[in-house]
């Protein structure tokens, strides 16, 4: 990056463990100005990653949620009928009923192109979405702009925003849309990491506790059969019904007495098989 | 230098389109690329858009830029069984043992070879997992090899380090798990399964279409006209057989039932079944194959357009296939040779498919295979054949 470029880097926000691999890889897609596409089995920090930049960089964070049955419109504007007929039968508003404009309502995209600043817009779990959608957010997002066409106006994007996706890989994602984004998959972290992961949320637990909950997780995750492997955020509630326990003792973690398996397997069939196999 | 890295990524398979190489030369003119750990990570960021190709795209990395670095950074050469076990030592890293005084070793530093060499001695005498300690693989500790220790100049395996080189990260082929020719994994098993999922309308025509009532209604000059349409309903029938015996097959056999398991949920009619190396009068719809048997002709007698996927390994003595009548190692008289029965079975059903979960480049050698293969067509149960079986149950 050249030294006269007055673009902000990402580093690592305050609650949030950042590879260095993949913060070049922020750095990179927002120098080329194009979307990081995420992917990475649930639990793996893709939805983290925009709120920590969104904070590292000091910009709002706006979130696109993707629902099955959206259409894109909805994430771009909406005209709002019903307070339009509304307002031509009771004439008790401020608004111009002849002025329809009034009537449109940004939607997330629309809000994160209209913004007063740089924002970080993050769209969650794009998979959800049919593959219409998705191609044709992209042009949106190429572009930089899209019409409403009830008041025949081009909305363009006045600070181009930093756009992370994020894909749980339920469906695969179209060529096209996959040619426009940069690309990255986060592999579940190893013991280390997860030890600084944890760390940062639980900064005052005994250290023997931490290791014996984290040689337990990672046990858990092992098991045979298990469909819903306990993620990060799964071991950080198991960590805080933990913590609150007075009765939990790291000795008794490591001889495989394992308390509040309810929190770690969300699944009652897994739940079970955990029970079964863990050392009673 | 960039475009044979670009033409042998295309060659292996990895669809990189030009749009995105000019991306990656763009990356380049703006610096954003200061080194090979850089180049690493920006070009597989920009070029690879799927982690089934991270591990092809490691490969290719290492091969193609390993001019630019010194050829002592390769790694060991680890048989994957090794590596696993290794791996299972490794995995409940302990903190670097205090107890255990850095010693004079710590001082001497081994070169490339010797390292090799007593990393090799070790797996030759270790049989267990070692934490701390200044001879063994393991974690904590002084000795030369394993991870989280303290020995400059060690061989590190395992864990992670805070100063790799992208070298070392692209030999380490850490996405293996990923690529393409896999082993199916529980996970995603049900991934590549969701796309058998079939939406036919079917039922009652209840479901108003809410575009074509307007553009009927407009056709008609302003006069509403309904336009209904059928639910959309999952119709697809599916009878799975699976060969749960055998030793080539026990590995599988639990990412086989996981399969199973996701793909219940996803269709109303799913018969599963059991049998051992091919079929012959019955099958069972238990797992020990014991207590619950389907006469064959029960099993040819289901809807046509039902959905035949037969999991195994095809391969068998070639007289089990081959012969009627009693049979040397099974206590079964066979009224039928196993190979009629499979050609009967793909008489009567349109769509079928034989996941196999041997190699591929195993197949020709095996004298079974081949001749089960012209009758079913023979898919890997891996991710990519697994899609293709479905993409042909699919579409044949």
């Amino acid at each position: 990056m050249t030294e006269s470029q007055p673009l902000h880097r990402f580093t690592s926000a305050s609650r949030y463990i950042l590879d260095e691999e993949l913060a070049k890889i922020v750095n990179v897609s927002m120098a080329l100005e194009l979307p990081l596409l995420l992917k990475g089995e649930p639990g793996t920090g893709k939805t983290r990653l925009a709120h920590a930049i969104a904070e590292s960089l000091g910009m709002p964070l706006i979130i696109l949620n993707v629902k099955s049955s959206m259409k894109l419109v909805e994430a771009l504007y909406q005209y709002d009928t019903l307070t339009r007929l509304n307002d031509s039968r009771f004439a008790d508003s401020s608004r111009d009923v002849s002025c329809i404009e009034d009537y449109i309502r940004m939607g997330k995209i629309g809000q994160a192109f209209t913004a007063d600043q740089r924002v970080v817009l993050l769209i969650d779990e794009i998979d959800k979405a049919d593959t219409d959608f998705q191609d044709d957010m992209l042009d949106v997002l190429d572009q930089m702009q899209f019409d409403i066409m009830e008041i025949d106006k081009t909305v363009t994007a006045r600070h181009r925003p930093v756009v992370i996706i994020t894909s749980n890989a339920k469906k695969d994602l179209s060529d096209p849309f996959l040619g426009r984004c940069n690309f990255h998959h986060i592999a579940f972290p190893e013991a280390d990491m997860m030890t600084r992961i944890v760390a940062v949320h639980f900064p005052d637990l005994d250290q023997q506790l931490i290791e014996a909950c984290l040689s337990a997780f990672y046990r858990l995750r092992e098991l045979e059969g298990v469909e819903k492997k306990p993620a990060t955020r799964e071991l950080l509630n198991w960590l805080r019904a933990l913590v609150v326990d007075p009765d939990v003792e790291a000795a008794n973690l490591t001889t495989g007495q394992l308390p509040y398996l309810g929190i770690l397997f969300k699944k009652s069939a897994d739940l079970e098989m955990a029970q079964a196999q863990a050392p009673a | 230098m960039f475009r044979p890295f670009f033409y042998a990524l295309r060659d292996r398979g990895i669809m990189v389109s030009p749009t995105a190489f000019l991306r990656l030369q763009r990356a380049l003119a703006m610096g954003l690329v200061q080194s090979l750990d850089d180049l690493y990570t920006v070009a597989r960021t920009v070029l690879v858009k799927s982690e089934r190709d991270f591990d092809a795209y490691d490969q290719l990395f290492a091969e193609h830029f390993a001019e630019a670095v010194h050829s002592a950074e390769d790694s060991v050469d680890l048989d994957q069984e090794l590596r696993d076990q290794i791996e299972k030592w490794l995995k409940k890293p302990k903190k670097p043992d205090a107890s255990v005084e850095p010693g004079a070793e710590q001082s001497e530093r081994l070169s490339p070879e010797e390292l090799e060499q007593y990393f090799s001695d070790r797996l030759n005498d270790q049989k267990e997992e070692h934490h701390g300690g200044r001879k063994w693989i393991g974690t904590g500790g002084v000795s030369p090899v394993g991870h989280s220790g303290q020995r400059p100049g060690g061989m590190r395996i395992g864990g992670i380090s805070r100063n790799r080189s992208a070298m070392q990260v692209a030999l380490e082929r850490r996405y293996r798990d990923y690529s393409r020719g896999a082993t199916l994994t529980r996970g995603q098993v049900g991934e590549a399964l969701k796309r058998l999922r079939h939406l036919m309308p079917s039922g009652p025509r209840d479901d108003l279409n809410i575009d074509s009532t307007i553009y009927q209604t407009m056709r008609n000059g302003g006069e509403i006209e309904l336009v209904f349409d059928r639910r959309l309903a999952d119709r697809l029938k599916v009878i799975l057989l699976i060969d749960n015996g055998g030793w080539s097959m026990e590995a599988h056999v639990p990412t086989v039932q996981a399969l199973f398991n996701h793909a219940r949920d996803q269709f109303q009619n799913l018969d599963i079944h059991y049998f051992h190396n091919t079929i012959h009068e019955r099958v069972w719809n238990d797992p020990e194959r014991v207590h619950h048997p389907i006469p064959f002709t029960q099993l040819l007698a289901r809807d046509p357009q039902s959905r035949l996927i037969i999991v195994g390994d095809a391969s068998m003595a070639p007289e089990e296939l081959l012969h009627a009548g009693p049979s040397f190692t099974l206590r079964r008289v066979s009224s039928q040779a196993g190979i009629e029965r499979l050609q009967a079975l793909a008489r009567a059903y349109r769509h079928t498919v034989w996941l196999n979960p041997l190699s591929p480049s195993l197949w020709p050698y095996g004298q079974t295979i081949n001749m089960i293969n012209k009758i079913f067509p023979m898919f890997s149960l891996s991710l990519d054949g697994l899609e293709q079986a479905v993409h042909h149950l699919m579409h044949s």
